[in-house]
């Protein structure tokens, strides 16, 4: 491979005298051991970077246990569509692949897979038996197809009660592994949760879903209105705001204990709690002093402090969760509401958006990144519509990422920033979607009821 | 009530209440358009009143940089890979230098030199090394991601350091290393009145759980935003991922090039 000369080792090493030269000799006598040691990689931008293409074989059934059929199903489904959405992978289409699919390593034909029509560079493949005590095994693998000499990049074995949730489980696990290992240390998703708000047992509680809206169940039963929920970075508690007989306040739910746990009432109306990336706080905006304004607290309610004063309302705060040094938030001071960002003693207040309608902030796990929803033109006679938008922090420049799809809003970023929860009307009445972080691979997730205020698990 | 009383008979004058009602008319409007006038404008704070507060420079852009891969996949099922085939050396037709005039001799009938490519004395075919592969060129792959796409550019992962061969058994990690790193340099931080730099050189290690360390600036580009861009690239990175727990190494030690140039 070329690679430009370089004059500067040229020049040194032709400066090297008699006596330099007995040193690097001995230099090199007690150091061999250790350069022998060193792997060195060499490699640059100019590459170019593709999405690795994986191909993923269906799991064979390892038994003959006639529950493998409809297990089999669930977990290849799983599988493939954690894989699909992850936005690490290419997936081969399987019409490309081979007809003899391996279930073992010793089964995997590499040139059936390396060369056209495939040309996949991995191979996902696996087992699957239910036996008879109840219990179900899996087995997988992922190989390198192109390295024959060492092909094994994962191997992993699942075992669990033989059942249709346990197959989906087994191939979430199985999938963030994958995900793991080729997204560069990023945990994959396929475990995660989103917490919502749904009408649809006629109050507005809160619910909760697999990041691929299966396994939808309620978590609130107050009878009352429930909004904007907010799960703690430890996954333990869910902060949200509820009307109370005292009128709005920010109510706690344990999801060890599944109840309510106290959080004390602050008077007037109290919105929008954001946790802090520690779990140790919480930002919501309270108008207990007169105005909506940005307050914080410890976890358990004491400690309060108004971050904000100016004039106008100030609502929606939230944490760069990353650094916990700023606080992104609402503020309508200048008249429309805009993002603001401050530091997180609620100095250094910045405006982050030029004009429109922005609401809903919501930081990257990065701390790069806002995502916000933005009506850009608003206005009697402007025809703009609310869609989710991304802004680089550090540079303001912004991106559009939904486009001529309803009205979209509250985003809210995974946890490994690379998808987007949000709520549309889209699909004709409000529904939760979900979409990669660019803005393609969107699909609905909640299909009954109205569903809204979707907000991520931090893990 | 008569049965056939006459509901029609009476009848008023219409002028005058039509004139009432056209003046009444006249006067609402009139009133409407002074107060829309004179007292809209002065009110009305708060959400949708507009306001301009502090100019910011918001600017569109056409990509942000996202976690997402950055490259488009190249088309696997055809590319203008010419293979490792080499190609036969192209034949040369000798013309003559000059034409012969037609003269007295013009019966006899000239010998034609004809020179075939059997007769001409085979010429040996160009040396190609044996171990080298045409970048992203080849047909089977001859190691792990010998494909990628180049996009006109020259280079590759290589491996230096007696007996290492980390690139060749996990090439995977190589990939995640140079995509890692490739999301994490933003351009933008780069002098805008650069278009385009010699290649800068940075070294670091991977430690066993996946952390970059000892990030250094081996050869500068002379251009400092762009060194400083190269290596907060790597400063962004929190990990790569642990190293594959069957290497043996603690660490590993990576040299990555940046290329720039602003089309």
């Amino acid at each position: 491979m070329d690679q430009p000369a370089r004059p500067t080792r040229q020049r040194r090493s032709g400066r090297i005298g008699k006596a330099g030269l007995a040193l690097v000799v001995l230099g090199i006598l007690f150091l061999s051991p250790a350069l022998l040691a060193q792997d060195w990689v060499k490699t640059g931008t100019s590459l170019g970077v593709e999405k690795v293409r994986l191909a993923v074989s269906d799991f064979k059934p390892s038994t003959t246990d006639p529950q493998n059929t409809a297990l089999l199903k669930t977990f290849n489904d799983t599988l493939w569509n954690d894989l699909d959405v992850s936005g690490v992978v290419e997936l081969v289409s399987k019409s490309f692949y081979p007809l003899q699919t391996p279930g073992q390593p010793p089964e995997v034909n590499f040139l059936a897979w390396n060369a056209p029509p495939p040309n996949a560079a991995m191979l996902a493949f696996g087992n699957l038996g239910a036996v008879a005590n109840g219990r179900l095994t899996v087995q997988g693998w992922l190989y390198d197809v192109k390295n024959i000499q060492s092909p094994q990049i994962l191997g992993k074995q699942y075992g669990d009660a033989a059942s249709d949730a346990a197959a989906r489980v087994m191939a979430h696990k199985f999938a963030d592994e994958i995900i793991l290992r080729l997204g560069g240390g990023i945990a994959g998703i396929a475990e995660s949760q989103i917490y919502f708000v749904s009408d649809r047992t006629g109050h507005k509680e809160v619910w909760a879903m697999d990041y691929d809206g299966s396994n939808q169940h309620q978590i609130t039963r107050l009878g009352s209105i429930a909004l904007s929920p907010r799960i703690s970075p430890d996954g333990s508690r869910i902060a949200f705001s509820a009307l109370t007989k005292t009128g709005w306040e920010i109510m706690m739910y344990s999801l060890d204990l599944n109840r309510l746990v106290s959080f004390p009432h602050m008077g007037g109306t109290n919105l929008s709690p954001a946790w802090s990336g520690d779990g140790t706080k919480l930002a919501f905006s309270s108008s207990r002093g007169g105005d909506p304004e940005i307050y914080v607290a410890d976890a358990s309610g004491g400690n309060l402090h108004r971050m904000t004063t100016a004039k106008g309302p100030d609502v929606s705060p939230v944490w760069n969760r990353k650094t916990n040094a700023q606080i992104a938030f609402v503020s309508g001071r200048t008249g429309l509401p805009q993002i603001y960002a401050m530091e997180a003693d609620g100095t250094n207040q910045q405006r982050m958006t030029d004009q429109g309608y922005a609401v809903s902030p919501n930081w990257s796990p990065n701390g790069q990144f806002l995502t916000l929803a933005w009506v850009r033109k608003y206005g009697p006679g402007e025809p703009g519509s609310s869609d989710i938008y991304l802004m680089d922090i550090a540079s303001k420049q912004w991106v559009q990422l939904t486009h001529d799809g309803g009205r979209n809003d509250f985003p809210s970023w995974s946890p490994d920033g690379r998808h987007i929860v949000f709520q549309s009307n889209r699909s004709g009445s409000l529904e939760i979607w979900s979409m990669l972080a660019d803005g393609t691979k969107v699909q609905q997730l909640t299909f009954s009821g109205r569903n809204t205020q979707p907000n991520w698990s931090w893990k | 009530m008569a049965a056939n009383a006459e509901i029609y008979f009476e009848h008023d004058g219409w002028g005058r209440a039509l004139a009432w009602s056209a003046g009444l008319h006249v006067a609402i409007t009139a009133a409407l358009l002074l107060y829309s006038a004179l007292f809209y404008r002065t009110s009305g704070e708060g959400w949708g009143a507009g306001g301009g507060g502090e100019a910011i420079g918001a600017t569109l852009v056409s990509t942000v940089p996202l976690p997402a891969n950055p490259a488009q996949a190249q088309n696997v099922l055809a590319n203008e890979s010419k293979g490792l085939t080499q190609s036969q050396p192209k034949i040369e037709e000798k013309v003559a230098d000059a034409i012969e005039i037609q003269g007295k001799n013009a019966k006899v009938k000239p010998k034609k030199k004809q020179e075939t490519a059997s007769k001409e004395k085979p010429q040996p075919a160009p040396e190609e090394e044996t171990n080298q592969v045409a970048f992203g060129e080849g047909g089977p792959v001859s190691g792990p991601y010998g494909t990628f796409s180049a996009a006109g550019a020259k280079g590759g992962f290589g491996i230096t350091g007696g007996g290492g061969d980390f690139g060749t058994k996990y090439a995977w990690y190589v990939r995640v290393i140079q995509q890692k790193v490739a999301e994490n340099w933003l351009k933008y931080e780069i002098d805008p009145r650069i278009t385009t730099a010699q290649r800068v050189y940075i070294t670091f290690d991977v430690v066993r759980d996946g952390h970059p360390m000892n990030v250094q600036v081996e050869q500068s580009s002379g251009v400092p935003s762009l060194d400083i861009s190269a290596k907060r690239a790597l400063e962004r990175i929190d990990t790569f991922g642990a190293l594959p727990p069957d290497y043996s190494g603690n660490k590993i030690s990576v040299e990555f090039w940046f290329d720039y140039s602003r089309k």
